[in-house]
């Protein structure tokens, strides 16, 4: 059953453990591939991951000319191949999202890559599996679809789709303020 | 068992030349399952892997579990006996040089025996500590009163869960930390939790408290500051610093007022009902706002819902249990469910976040100054006995009662205590009022430290013994649950460092009281008679034997004997500890901080930790990962408090309080009150916040009031950082 990677940015506590685990994966060199955000940090504690979306049609992979950047069958974007990257930088400036990172001593760009030798078995993605609020979620798409039911907002746009995105993505967002939509027990 | 929605069938990923060790974080009190990844080669761990399968916690982990297997081969390990033979180097790092473990123990033995036959026994102390198995727990009791035959002994849940435990005895007559599991937590309608910054502390907590919102429940926060937590409660009672007694009444006032009371529950279970509704009657919503500093509408909002809800979750942790007055305010916040009857049940009750991973089991079992084994009482001569059996010494050779932790330092200072042997615990960060603690322990005769690291206390030792990391022995823990769980061996220990209890069984014999402690070989051999010494009291672990924990996913004590499956709610029954069997609704007046702020310390002084960092910080300091996260403490300031010190975002101040000072980087931020500041306690020498903390001990517990005390901010001018 294919999952998917699911956000539900309400959740988050900024306790970085997704930082902390992308380093524990598999390949990753104990380098974390994600960032968290301080929303506004002066004010409140409100903060928020930001994560690869795995674009359909990405940008990321687009951009670069030497096809480094390849597309996993399960969707996921990969890092940038070792042997192809030649260290142009293109993509880092493509992402809408800013997502891959640059070694400079290496002139080599990372990404995240879904964990893919987890998520190619089935297997949570680390930052997904140890997320403490379940911001990151790994999910069928039925669960998924459950939760786009059980968050009805008013406005319908529960998820970011477009024109908040740049376009189709493999994983699913679901903005702040999806307990507004949520009816009391009592 | 206890396999709720959350729980999914997951493999762990394998690669090759690996194995993977099943255990638990050696950190706080959620306990949380873990797989350590060890190298079949070198033998060596390697790394981690979720534990998809631990019901608790279903693979999830805080930054600190998952980077916690770094602490095990670690370049500041300690590999060998240090001795310092120059005194005038205490208090500082320098001057150590390598031993055989024959050449300490032989020092120790020699320095020990002639103190005590100067000054007598009871011139030796122990000061332990929780983040060690039951069974080192057990053992380091029965160390300091058979082999150093000392009354002095306590440990560092006096700085952490003795309110809770004191406060739960007096309501229930047993101190168990949840009367439910935390597979119910999600399930429940309401949750009140006061003084507990469960997103930073106990985060794997989190995915439940968010469930009871995403189920239409309701979430009520009782704390100074908006933490995360308190970011999304439904109420946020943003109340001041030490005052939780009077929000406790004032809404067990409302509670009272609007029929929200169990009548039936309170006669037939409960003493105390009457008095205890004269004395809340003056903490109406006004009174009560007036001395909090909350808004009136929030507290009748969250009595309102507390007393809706069908089924509701009272919690706490150190916010409201480290106060001079701790005791009060858990049996007051416990008084919530005793009169709306929403205890005894699945889904309701109360519970503490324990805050050390054995914070539970390692007060149970004899490490407190009063405590024998299975939470009998040394004062208690038929318990005396039973221990005796077990122990094979006679009632007369059983020492007297000793004095709390901070007590054990006031003692030092007048010497009669003159040689302390510390394990598991860095007081000379994590006690209050350092510069009398420090000193303290400067001026020892001998000390000996047994850690892993050279932690800040280690700086004041002549002896250093090396002890393993959680990771390279097994025993026992008691979750914040109350579940006792196993945590297993995944290495051997690295260089010459030994297991506490077998350090303490050799050490034994060294003292000339080896047989008592020679048969115990393993952790197993110490496992099997401390279930033994437990058996018969009320923490009884008889029947949790290690076959049946891994089995059952944990045992919850009170568990009696083989058949018995253990009791993961308590009080199904209605039937409480004490002697009548009813629970004790208490009558508490409220009293204010022992220091209120006044003109010349007008602040409001509040510490606490962040999710980076662990207890003194000995150990996350040094992992790269925390370190990078949270690499130095900070003062928290309201942005119209820092206006008027005029002083900005990341500038210097100097903190200072009448016992102390420190120079702290100032965080501002509006998620705190302005009478407030706030200061995260996990760092040492000179950026100790508790060097500046009050020693005020509750009467009951001997908590000191970490979390309340009166200080004041001045702003450094020269050192801006760029
Ligand atoms: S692990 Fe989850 S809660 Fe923690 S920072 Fe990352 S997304 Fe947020
Ligand atoms: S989010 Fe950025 S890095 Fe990820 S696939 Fe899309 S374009 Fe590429
Ligand atoms: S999916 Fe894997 S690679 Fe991507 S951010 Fe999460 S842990 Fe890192
Ligand atoms: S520190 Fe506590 S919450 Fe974090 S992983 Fe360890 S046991 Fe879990």
């Amino acid at each position: 059953m294919k999952k998917r990677l699911y956000l539900e940015l309400e959740n988050c506590i900024g306790c970085r453990s997704c930082l902390a685990a992308c380093t524990q994966c598999g390949g990753h060199e104990e380098r974390n591939r994600n960032y968290v955000y301080d929303v506004n940090p002066l004010v409140n504690r409100q903060t928020m991951p930001l994560m690869c979306l795995h674009c359909v049609n990405p940008a990321c992979a687009r951009s670069c000319p030497a096809q480094a950047i390849q597309i996993h069958e399960t969707g996921a974007v990969l890092s940038a191949l070792v042997e192809k990257c030649i260290g142009c930088q293109n993509c880092t400036i493509a992402c809408p999202y800013g997502i891959p990172k640059f070694d400079t001593e290496q002139n080599l760009m990372y990404k995240c890559d879904l964990c893919i030798d987890r998520t190619k078995d089935g297997i949570p993605p680390m930052c997904a599996s140890v997320c403490p609020s379940n911001t990151l979620q790994w999910l069928t798409d039925e669960e998924i679809e459950a939760k786009q039911k059980q968050f009805n907002l008013d406005n319908g746009k529960w998820v970011t789709s477009m024109p908040y995105l740049e376009g189709e993505t493999n994983v699913r967002v679901n903005l702040p303020g999806i307990l507004q939509g949520v009816t009391k027990l009592f | 068992m206890q396999r709720d929605k959350f729980f999914k069938e997951i493999e762990n990923v394998r690669h090759p030349n690996e194995t993977l060790v099943k255990t638990h974080c050696s950190y706080c009190g959620m306990q949380c399952g873990m797989n350590l990844r060890v190298n079949t080669k070198t033998n060596k761990i390697i790394g981690v892997e979720p534990r998809y399968d631990w019901p608790v916690t279903v693979g999830k982990m805080c930054p600190k579990g998952v980077t916690a297997y770094q602490q095990t081969n670690h370049d500041d390990r300690i590999l060998k006996p240090l001795i310092r033979d120059d005194a005038s180097l205490k208090g500082t790092k320098e001057g150590f040089r390598e031993a055989t473990w024959d050449e300490a123990y032989s020092l120790i033995a020699k320095k020990f025996g002639e103190l005590q036959n100067k000054y007598g026994k009871d011139t030796l102390s122990v000061f332990s500590g929780v983040s060690m198995t039951n069974e080192k727990c057990y053992l380091t009791g029965k160390f300091a009163r058979v082999a150093m035959q000392t009354r002095y002994i306590d440990y560092n849940g006096r700085f952490c869960m003795s309110s809770a435990a004191g406060g739960f005895l007096r309501s229930f007559g047993v101190d168990r930390g949840s009367t439910l599991p935390w597979t119910d937590l999600h399930e429940t309608d309401c949750l009140f939790i006061a003084g507990s910054n469960t997103a930073e502390c106990h985060p794997t907590s989190m995915f439940r408290v968010w469930a009871v919102q995403e189920r239409g429940g309701y979430l009520i926060v009782a704390d100074p500051r908006e933490t995360p937590i308190a970011r999304r409660a439904d109420v946020h009672l943003d109340l001041r610093p030490g005052t939780d007694l009077a929000l406790a009444n004032g809404i067990l006032n409302l509670l009272i007022q609007n029929g929200y009371a169990d009548a039936e529950f309170v006669t037939n279970h409960t003493n105390g009902f009457e008095e205890t509704k004269e004395l809340v009657k003056e903490f109406t919503p006004e009174y009560t706002s007036e001395i909090t500093g909350v808004a009136p509408e929030k507290i009748i909002r969250a009595a309102e819902i507390y007393g809706k809800a069908p089924n509701a979750v009272v919690m706490f942790a150190r916010g409201i249990e480290q106060q001079h007055k701790g005791v009060d305010n858990v049996s007051a916040y416990t008084n919530m469910a005793l009169v709306t009857g929403k205890i005894g049940r699945p889904k309701s009750g109360v519970a503490t976040f324990t805050g050390q991973g054995n914070g539970q089991g390692g007060r149970e079992h004899g490490q407190k100054s009063d405590l024998l084994p299975g939470y009998r009482k040394i004062t208690n001569p038929k318990h005396v006995e039973e221990v005796c059996q077990v122990w094979g010494i006679t009632p007369e050779e059983m020492p007297q009662p000793g004095v709390s932790a901070y007590e054990m330092f006031e003692l030092m200072e007048q010497k009669t205590i003159r040689a302390m042997y510390l394990l598991c615990s860095n007081p000379a960060v994590s006690a209050p009022n350092l510069n009398f603690v420090r000193k303290a322990m400067k001026g020892l005769d001998f000390m000996v430290c047994a850690d892993f690291y050279l932690s800040e206390s280690a700086e004041f030792a002549d002896v250093i013994l090396p002890t393993v990391t959680w990771s390279e022995d097994e025993g026992t823990v008691t979750n914040l649950e109350g579940r006792i769980i196993k945590i297993n061996k995944a290495q051997e220990p690295l260089g010459e460092s030994k297991p506490d209890w077998q350090i303490q069984a050799e050490l034994a014999e060294y003292l000339g009281r080896g047989k008592y402690f020679s048969h115990l070989k393993t952790a197993r051999d110490v496992a099997d008679e401390f279930r033994l010494a437990s058996k018969g009291g009320y923490a009884d672990y008889y029947g949790a034997t290690w076959d049946k924990i891994d089995k059952q996913d944990g045992v919850f004590w009170p568990c009696k004997d083989e058949e018995d499956k253990g009791t993961p709610h308590m009080f199904l029954d209605k039937k409480f500890y004490h002697p009548d069997g009813k629970a004790k609704i208490c009558a508490l007046p409220y009293r204010p901080p022992a220091e209120e702020p006044d003109e010349d310390y007008p602040l409001r002084l509040t510490t606490g930790r962040v999710v980076y960092h662990y207890l003194s910080g000995n150990q996350t300091r040094r992992i790269q990962f925390l370190r990078d996260m949270c690499p130095e403490p900070y003062v928290e300031v309201h942005p119209e408090t820092a206006a008027k010190y005029n002083i900005e975002h990341e500038e210097f101040v100097r903190l200072f309080t009448r016992r102390g000072e420190a120079e702290y980087k100032v965080k501002i931020t509006e998620a705190i009150r302005k009478d407030t500041v706030f200061v995260p306690y996990h760092f040492g020498h000179d950026k100790s916040i508790n060097l500046l903390t009050i020693a005020a001990l509750d009467p009951m517990s001997r908590m000191p009031e970490f979390k309340a005390c009166a200080a004041q901010i001045e702003k450094l001018e020269l050192k801006k950082v760029q």
